[in-house]
């Protein structure tokens, strides 16, 4: 009992499937963006160049560390760890090898917002406190984003929640699972525009491409993160794949609900493991499609058009789900 | 080798600085980062931040007016960090060699330059073959 529960702990669903997760995702990601470019991307570094990231996170690891005058060292320091250990902590309400998330209780899935939220918060403090012209724009930038994808995000996270009658992912998870239905178990329109809302939305918690402005290389150097090196460095972008195999993971474990994972013990991992690159290969797709907005661009289409969306499909849901009962 | 000599000749992430150039190796450099010739093939990552950033590539001669920057490019670099100069300007200031406003290759200006590619422009391929010998000299030690 207790080998099981530190086997879940710490190798797998735990740290190191988690780690792995990560790092396979940000060659994935690299990878997808090279095919659309017509390109091969990392080559040369283990087979297919699938040691790349894990060569990256090496070096920056060896890497000098400066941290600029003036800047805070407190937030610098706290930032990036905290970057790392709070989608990790996130990842474990994700139900993953079973229908049971290894932490499950009800509120999982606000809890897992929250965590997005305070993620955001981070990234705002330290570009902040870096002491940077251009640090302090990312921050700008990404604290106005998150003004604008947050409310929709939540919104729409909570049709599911409303359908499974539960805020917990587990539950929610083990609500489509035995509806049997592949995609969502309610009204197949409401639970397409939803899953593409949510997706949206999650391009802009990532900072992806439509909606990169706050690290913008091209205009503002490399946005929040400019200062930092090294082991900061590091452990943001490790934070950074992180943060996105937890919102692949999580649109998985809510919209792409299957009768298969809950039949048998042994799929459910191989399933989950599925959807969730199936989540993540066609985020880096869009990527690979899309150029950047301007800040006030981002802003618009989410005050403008999204909200409002999301505010009519939570309404909906609950109309559908009122007449159906 | 050891682990860490491997994952710094694994991924070199470069930063460019164009230090008075008439543009032409600027487009070549740009150009080994294109799909025919696509050098994250290798880990490289063109990065905006010298913060970031692993190899610095100079292109062009040094003027007076860009110098300091240049310098204080360099310093912003985390160790350990790599110069490469492309281009004849950048090797030796190459026709503007002895202008009143140039103070010659990257060389006279930075503290080390680890490997040279001569050309005026060089190719992508040369640009490719001078940051192969780096990252063998990265590989061997420093």
């Amino acid at each position: 009992m207790v080998w099981e529960m530190l086997f879940s702990i710490f190798i797998f669903p735990g740290y190191a499937f988690l780690l792995a997760m990560a790092f396979f995702l940000e060659w994935l990601d690299r990878k997808v963006l090279a095919k659309v470019q017509d390109r091969y991307g990392p080559l040369t570094v283990g087979p297919a160049g699938i040691l790349q990231p894990l060569a990256d996170f090496i070096k920056l690891l060896s890497k000098e560390d400066i941290v600029p005058t003036g800047a805070s060292r407190a937030v610098l320091t706290l930032g990036p760890i905290l970057l790392v250990a709070l989608p990790l902590t996130a990842l474990f309400f994700i139900p993953m090898d079973s229908r049971r998330a290894l932490v499950s209780f009800e509120g999982s899935l606000v809890a897992i917002l929250f965590i997005l939220v305070i993620t955001a918060i981070l990234v705002f403090l330290i570009g902040w406190a870096s002491a940077n012209v251009f640090a302090a724009e990312g921050a700008m930038r990404s604290a106005l984003q998150m003004l604008s994808y947050e409310i929709p995000l939540a919104l729409t996270a909570l049709c599911p929640a409303l359908v499974a009658g539960s805020l917990c992912v587990s539950a929610i998870y083990e609500r489509q699972a035995r509806g049997g239905a592949p995609f969502m178990t309610f009204l197949p329109p409401l639970g397409v525009i939803s899953f593409v809302l949510f997706l949206f939305c999650t391009l802009a918690e990532l900072e992806r491409l439509p909606f990169d402005a706050p690290e913008a290389e091209t205009e503002i150097v490399a946005g929040w993160m400019t200062e930092l090196t090294g082991r900061r460095l590091a452990l943001i972008k490790l934070g950074r794949d992180l943060e996105f195999l937890l919102l692949a993971g999580l649109t998985a474990s809510l919209y792409l609900g299957d009768p298969w994972s809950y039949c048998s013990s042994w799929l459910a991992p191989i399933s989950f493991v599925l959807k969730t690159l199936a989540c993540a290969i066609l985020m880096s797709f869009i990527r690979g499609l899309m150029a950047r907005l301007r800040i006030d661009q981002t802003l618009r289409i989410f005050w403008t058009y999204t909200i409002p969306l999301s505010l009519g499909l939570l309404l909906a849901t609950t109309l559908a789900l009122l007449f159906l009962h | 080798m050891g682990l860490v000599g491997w994952a710094r000749a694994s991924s070199p992430w470069i930063l460019h600085f164009n230090t008075g150039a008439c543009n032409a190796c600027d487009i070549e450099v740009v150009a080994a980062l294109t799909p025919r010739f696509d050098i994250e093939r290798f880990g490289v990552i063109k990065v905006g931040s010298p913060r970031h950033a692993d190899v610095l590539i100079v292109t062009g001669p040094v003027t007076r007016e860009s110098r300091d920057r240049l310098i204080r490019i360099y310093q912003q670099m985390p160790e350990p960090k790599f110069v490469m100069a492309v281009g004849a300007c950048a090797i030796s200031g190459g026709i503007f060699a002895g202008c009143y406003n140039v103070c010659g290759g990257a060389a006279n200006v930075l503290p080390k330059v680890d490997v040279v590619v001569p050309g005026c422009p060089p190719k992508p391929e040369a640009i490719i073959d001078g940051l192969a010998m780096l990252l063998k000299k990265v590989r061997g030690g420093r």
